[in-house]
């Protein structure tokens, strides 16, 4: 399980969290869920020792990762998915699982980049191609494939949904939904597009202005009279 | 087989192309503009100078050397400085000035070790003619075929290693996106010392080959710093082929240029031999910012072969 304790963090001087408290618990989908400017991505750069921690504990499975770099967070069996930037486009695609594979044998490297490969069928036929030549639902994909490769206990994913059509939003999301059901991974999800995200999830936290408004289940904020409204832009739930 | 300008021209270019590849890696791994090449380059000559002197024999085995102990020289600046104040997350002005500091220690340090020669020695380091050692090679100075042979070597070493092996890939990917590589379980503090491994003994092999066609001095690497520089901008500093690259042109265009203007113009021009490069560096700012690396030559190419059509019909 990923705890975070009464977390204060920002970029060099910058408080952008306030007294954040936190629980990702094992093979759930935890969705964070909020405005632009929110602090989201924050909080997913603070458990990756990006950003800064002032004060306050990121805690997972007993280890304490507060201000830990990242090459030491990923080692840990922490997965990072960023919004922007989260392939390498300059390199091809199998450089790309490669290097999303880094701590792996070789041995572990080739049966892992196979069995991501087998997942995202997609992948396949462009193996040799730059990740930069993909589409921006193609790279979602890698993206996920990527941090896949990583065996990880946990996967920070980042607003997956951002700029993506509604089918492909509706394709990315089973596939993180598949993460937890069939690989049992626990999953810290970002998400913008409140619906789809809440709606996958099994609890949700509400992020506004760097402070936690609401915590409870996924399902009961989706379903928030105001909340959802006033926030998420959700009118109506069907 | 060359003619004297020509052999001095590729030598020169040559060791240019060599100091400017390594300040482009610097740059584009650890964003610093690395003057601290001067005293690098500097020390590479002085690196085959001594092992030359002392213990003779074919004075281009004693390379290997000179681009170790700019590796070494490398490691130093980057454990020392440059590494405290990328965790800081000092300014790009902050970085460069602390090389500009390194530099003068190192300056320093070649000039005590100078004083060290003459004295104890008796050996005349404050301006050596290394070419006089060189050996003749099909009618030419050996430098004039061996330093293009090494610069091409190296770059062809640099392009194995940054494409067929891991860490050369993982260099890549922290070029490109050092927050997601990092994230990947990638040490980026690795990658950063193994640019200044490479970088710093490009710097010293650049140096060592410069010797070969100029008076090696105390001061030899801070007269070529702009050189260095303008060899790296035309490259674009965004890919390490490109500063090679930018460094042989500018290298080449300088030596070359200058002996063109002097039968054009008269020998007084000689003078004004340092403000060639200069000007390539202003033309390239000015004309095509991003450099080499920046131009779309294929599309350049179609533009210039549908040009070329429309003259002729």
């Amino acid at each position: 399980m990923l705890n975070i304790k009464n977390l204060y963090s920002g970029y060099i001087k910058l408080k952008i969290l306030f007294d954040i408290n936190l629980e990702v618990p094992t093979r759930e989908i935890t969705v964070v869920v909020g405005p632009n400017g929110a602090g989201k991505t924050t909080l997913l750069n603070s458990i990756m020792g990006i950003a800064t921690v002032f004060a306050g504990e990121i805690i997972l499975d007993g280890i304490r990762l507060k201000n830990a770099p990242p090459y030491k967070v990923a080692q840990l069996g922490i997965s990072y998915v960023p919004q922007m930037g989260n392939v390498f486009a300059d390199l091809t695609l199998r450089e790309n699982l490669m290097m999303a594979g880094y701590m792996l044998s070789k041995e572990e490297l080739k049966n892992k980049t196979d069995q991501v490969l087998d997942m995202f069928p997609v992948l396949k036929g462009f193996i040799q191609r730059k990740a930069g030549t993909l589409s921006g639902g193609e790279r979602r994909m890698l993206a996920i494939a990527m941090g896949l490769m990583r065996k990880p206990k946990v996967m920070l994913l980042d607003e997956l949904s951002t700029d993506l059509a509604p089918l492909i939003t509706k394709r990315v999301m089973e596939s993180i939904a598949r993460l937890r059901d069939e690989l049992g991974i626990t999953i810290l999800l970002v998400e913008q597009m409140a619906k789809r995200a809440l709606e996958i999830g099994d609890k949700a936290y509400l992020l506004v202005s760097g402070e936690i408004k609401y915590s409870g289940k996924a399902s009961d904020l989706l379903h928030h009279p105001e909340l959802s409204k006033l926030y998420l832009g959700i009118k109506e739930v069907e | 087989m060359f003619p004297p300008w020509l052999a001095g021209g590729l030598v020169y270019a040559s060791a240019l192309s060599l100091t400017a590849g390594g300040i482009t890696l610097l740059y584009i791994t650890t964003r610093t503009f690395n003057f601290a090449h001067a005293g690098m380059a500097t020390f590479g000559f002085y690196i085959t100078y001594i092992f030359y002197s002392f213990r003779g024999g074919n004075l281009y085995q004693y390379l290997p050397l000179s681009f170790l102990f700019g590796s070494l020289l490398g490691i130093i600046c980057y454990i020392g400085l440059n590494r405290p104040l990328l965790r800081r997350q000092a300014s790009i002005v902050t970085l460069m000035m602390s090389t500009l500091g390194y530099d003068l220690i190192l300056l320093s340090i070649i000039q005590m070790l100078c004083d060290y020669l003459s004295y104890t020695f008796k050996l005349y380091p404050r301006r050596v003619t290394m070419s006089a050692y060189d050996f003749k090679m099909f009618g030419t100075s050996a430098a004039s075929i061996i330093s293009p042979i090494i610069a091409i070597t190296i770059l062809t070493l640099l392009h194995l290693f940054l494409t067929r092996t891991k860490f050369g890939t993982s260099m890549r990917a922290t070029i490109e996106n050092p927050i997601l590589a990092s994230a990947s379980g990638i040490n980026s503090d690795k990658v950063y010392l193994m640019s200044w491994v490479i970088g710093g003994g490009m710097a010293a092999l650049g140096g060592a080959v410069m010797s070969l066609t100029m008076t090696g001095t105390p001061v030899m690497g801070m007269t070529l710093i702009a050189q260095m520089f303008a060899g790296a901008i035309l490259g674009g500093l965004e890919s390490i082929y490109g500063g090679i690259l930018g460094g042989f042109i500018v290298g080449l265009a300088e030596y070359v240029g200058i002996y063109y203007l002097a039968v054009m113009v008269g020998p007084w021009v000689l003078g004004y031999r340092m403000a060639l490069p200069l000007l390539i560096m202003v033309i390239t700012l000015l004309l095509f910012p991003r450099g080499l690396a920046g131009i779309q030559w294929s599309y350049l190419m179609k533009s210039i072969k549908r040009a070329r059509k429309g003259v002729k019909s």
